[in-house]
């Protein structure tokens, strides 16, 4: 158990706060996804939350990324199949609606004229 | 002549109820900063709008006390905040504006600078 503050220690415990802190993203999207409404949504979230600070104060390395791949396992057990995702993101509904059309392409508004008029 | 500046004289002005000829209601276009354009390209967001809807949000929150939200305030250092609240208010921001920040950066979001920044710069902040 590596209690010394080496630069290795310190990165790694940087990069799993960094995989708990987008767990906790994915994971409270999630939620929104399947609680729709907005009070059940608080609840689901304060439950979500109250987890989360359970193991708050775990020290432990192997055991916090015990933690965080059950987390992990959990979050894409209860994956939504249908996610709101933002209209003009990838996978929303206006992705690629209206691209930009490619340039040097002019359009001539003559509406039909012929060239005698 | 007289009849279009009874009208744009009409337009000028909030109207509060129908004119006497009866003609068609008007448009009520209250003064102030949210004039409606009506083309796609116009409406990206002013600094000034981007800065009192973010400072809106984080004042909103409720582990956050709303005295000492300013414009450059760090939210783990200045509000004393988690870094699981950060994400509460990162995501917050996300729906207020209507965006979809990528999980990477979102992550380097901690203060409100950096928030005002993103989302000024952003194209799609709506």
């Amino acid at each position: 158990m590596s209690g010394a503050s080496t630069a290795a220690y310190l990165a790694r415990r940087a990069a799993q706060k960094e995989r708990v802190r987008i767990l906790y993203r994915r994971a409270l999207k999630d939620t929104l996804n399947w609680a729709v409404h907005r009070h059940l949504f608080y609840q689901d979230a304060s439950d979500l939350r109250e987890k989360f600070e359970a193991h708050k104060h775990v020290e432990d390395l192997d055991t916090i990324d015990k933690m965080i791949a059950e987390g992990e396992a959990t979050y894409n057990k209860w994956r939504h199949p249908d996610p709101y995702i933002v209209p003009w993101a990838p996978g929303g509904s206006k992705f690629t609606r209206n691209p930009v059309p490619p340039s040097g392409i002019e359009i001539v508004y003559d509406y039909g004229r012929e060239n005698n008029d | 002549m007289a009849l279009r500046a009874a009208v744009l004289r009409h337009i000028q002005v909030p109207v509060q109820t129908l004119t006497a000829t009866g003609s068609k209601p008007l448009p009520r276009w209250s003064l102030g900063a949210s004039l409606r354009l009506f083309s796609s390209h116009d409406d990206h967001l002013t600094k000034e709008e981007v800065i009192d809807r973010v400072l809106d949000v984080v004042k909103s929150f409720p582990k956050v006390d709303p005295s000492k939200v300013t414009p450059d305030v760090h939210f783990q250092k200045d509000l004393g905040l988690d870094s699981l609240d950060n994400v509460e208010i990162v995501m917050a921001l996300e729906e207020e504006f209507k965006l979809e920040i990528p999980d990477k950066e979102a992550d380097n979001i901690d203060s409100c600078n950096l928030a005002i920044e993103y989302i000024y710069n952003h194209p799609m902040a709506g």
